[in-house]
């Protein structure tokens, strides 16, 4: 079985449109959720670019959602800048300080950036504890609250779009290819003259752009945030799943992990909290073991294999 | 005061050691950084525990049996699941050791709840007082417990056949192959060790510290830099390691504070990282 390509763009297109006009009919708690899916479409699709291409595992990338998160609250609470360039400024932050930090931990193998970064997000999270005269410290910051659920909606609905664009965009570019070679192996891709630890630092700093950006969204959307919150391990936690559930390095793997996740969560979390997180564990492990590829591989595997 | 803090570092630095060894002692062999360490920890930990809260066991007669538990679970653990990834890219093993410790971390939690706990045997005030400087004689036995569990690894690598042939399989599996040795069964009891001395280490840790299920994340963390900065799979350096960690701990809490320990950790790793990757006695292996 083969879909042919325009059938897909229809597909997706439809959607879109579908998304788009989703606000019109449904309101309250069904916006909301949705809305939070988004959210961590955005975030799995934001590990994705880097893990899923690369092969490097972050098990810190909440740092860069809280960084987003912070410089937003910030820049809009003491310097009274407006939400949009204040999270704008956010992601780039984010981005910047994961090119900084990936130059020392990006030089070695993989192992070694995973934990690394598991300490720097841990530190980030004590940092924005100790400088409580900027950040609130463990009180938290309270932004102004704005309540416009179809505006929140909307940007991050524009959120997924753009990270899923760009991830379409590595799929189908020579930058893409030389990361994809990268994960593959990372010796030939470097002899083949890709110039592996530039191209690691850039899709880094994108990853973390977009972590930002949702960070940002996340800070003003919330209202209000503290460290524990959005340091918190298990959001690093939940990307890499939904990541890797949904299928690393493939487009429709973060929207499909994600929202597969999210309702798992929605359905198990407020209920039976640690049973949640014990299924999760069990996910990772059956996904590892048994279908690397995440669901878009086995769906490929099984259902267009064959033709 | 300056020389106190020292020695309370230096005393934690022990058991940092011995934390940190397993972690070191499994790269080595198995090329695999073990995200379960922190929750063989942990359990270690509780095994004390409850041995000596629900039958009064002193908490030093128990160390032989975790050992023993740790070594058994660590060997299956091994066996029957991780051994499965060990010819997969290295993503594989860092996710399915990360969804083991999930599953592990809150089976724990479920049975346990988030309680603090803490071993609290009638001699735990007791101590040594020597100059102006207190030792306490627990924080002193679980420090030479600590060394001796260390010492007694480094000695059973360099001294028995299988140590031999553990070390034989990290220089080259297909060496160690060709001599008879199945790499397999060597991974299998090289990752029971690994999990026994962790394990070993949470009892003595339960002597000083509060012992709970989330636990285990600490004290990974500190495994990785007290491994980076000795040189991951060098086990001399996990010695040097741990008391640099404690020195290191001690101080900050003492002087500036506590929740800066892991910015510092941080900026220490990431210097490290850069400039000497291989551990600060340069004998760590690096990929």
């Amino acid at each position: 079985m083969k879909i042919p390509v325009s059938a897909k763009w229809w597909a997706a297109i439809a959607l879109v449109i579908l998304m788009a006009l989703a606000p019109l009919r449904i309101s309250g708690y069904s916006l909301r959720f949705i809305t939070f899916i988004f959210m961590w479409i955005g975030l799995a699709a934001s590990l994705n670019l880097l893990t899923g291409y690369t092969g490097y595992l972050d098990f810190g990338h909440v740092a860069f959602f809280g960084i987003g998160a912070y410089i937003t609250g910030i820049l809009m609470l003491k310097l009274g800048i407006p939400f949009f360039p204040a999270m704008f400024i956010g992601a780039i932050v984010s981005g910047i300080t994961a090119v900084v930090v990936g130059i020392p931990t990006m030089r070695l193998k993989g192992a070694y950036f995973a934990i690394g970064m598991l300490v720097f997000a841990e530190g980030l999270k004590h940092v924005a504890l100790e400088l409580d005269g900027i950040t609130g410290g463990g009180n938290g910051l309270s932004l102004p609250i704005y309540t416009n659920y179809v505006f929140f909606y909307y940007i991050m609905f524009s959120t997924v779009l753009l990270a899923i664009g760009i991830t379409y965009w590595f799929e189908r570019s020579k930058f893409g290819l030389a990361l994809m070679a990268i994960r593959e192996a990372e010796l030939a891709a470097e002899v083949s003259g890709v110039n592996t630890f530039y191209c690691k630092l850039i899709a880094f700093g994108i990853s973390a752009f977009i972590a930002g950006i949702v960070g940002g969204i996340y800070a003003y959307w919330m209202s209000f945030f503290y460290p524990g919150d959005v340091f918190n391990v298990l959001t690093t936690v939940h990307m890499i799943i939904m990541a890797f559930l949904g299928g690393a390095g493939t487009i429709l793997g973060p929207i499909i992990g994600a929202t597969f996740l999210a309702a798992i969560e929605e359905f198990l979390w407020a209920e039976f909290k640690y049973t949640y997180l014990i299924t999760v564990g069990f996910i990772v492990v059956v996904v590892v073991l048994y279908i690397p590829r995440g669901i878009v591989g086995l769906i490929r595997e099984k259902v267009f294999a064959r033709s | 005061m300056f020389a106190q803090v020292l020695l309370n570092g230096v005393l934690i630095g022990g058991i940092y050691a011995s934390v940190a060894v397993g972690f070191s002692l499994i790269f080595g062999v198995l090329r695999i950084v073990n995200i379960v360490h922190g929750e063989f920890i942990m359990l270690g930990a509780f095994i004390t525990y409850w041995l000596y809260k629900l039958m009064g066991i002193d908490p030093f007669l128990s160390l032989p049996l975790t050992f023993f538990c740790l070594y058994i679970f660590g060997f299956l653990l091994q066996r029957y699941v991780i051994n499965k990834i060990m010819e997969a890219p290295e993503i594989m093993s860092l996710l399915l050791t990360f969804g083991l410790s999930l599953i592990i971390a809150n089976i724990a939690l479920l049975a346990w709840k988030g309680d603090y706990r803490l071993v609290n045997p009638e001699y735990a005030g007791a101590h040594l007082n020597l100059a102006s400087l207190t030792i306490p004689y627990i924080r002193l036995s679980t420090f030479l417990f600590a060394l001796v569990s260390v010492a007694g690894l480094q000695l059973f690598l360099q001294r028995t056949d299988i140590g031999r042939a553990i070390r034989a399989t990290s220089q080259s599996k297909d060496g160690a192959r060709l001599q008879g040795v199945s790499p397999a069964l060597i991974y299998a009891i090289t990752f029971g060790l690994g999990a026994a001395v962790a394990g070993v280490a949470g009892s003595l840790l339960s002597l000083s510290f509060s012992v709970f299920p989330a636990m285990g994340g600490d004290y990974l963390l500190f495994s990785f830099f007290i491994v980076v900065v000795g040189g991951m799979g060098h086990l001399p350096g996990a010695l040097a390691g741990g008391f640099i960690l404690g020195i290191l701990q001690s101080l900050i809490t003492n002087y500036l504070s506590a929740g800066l320990t892991y910015i510092i950790m941080f900026c220490i790793l990431y210097v490290m990282l850069i400039v000497r990757p291989t551990g600060i006695f340069g004998k760590g292996i690096v990929e």
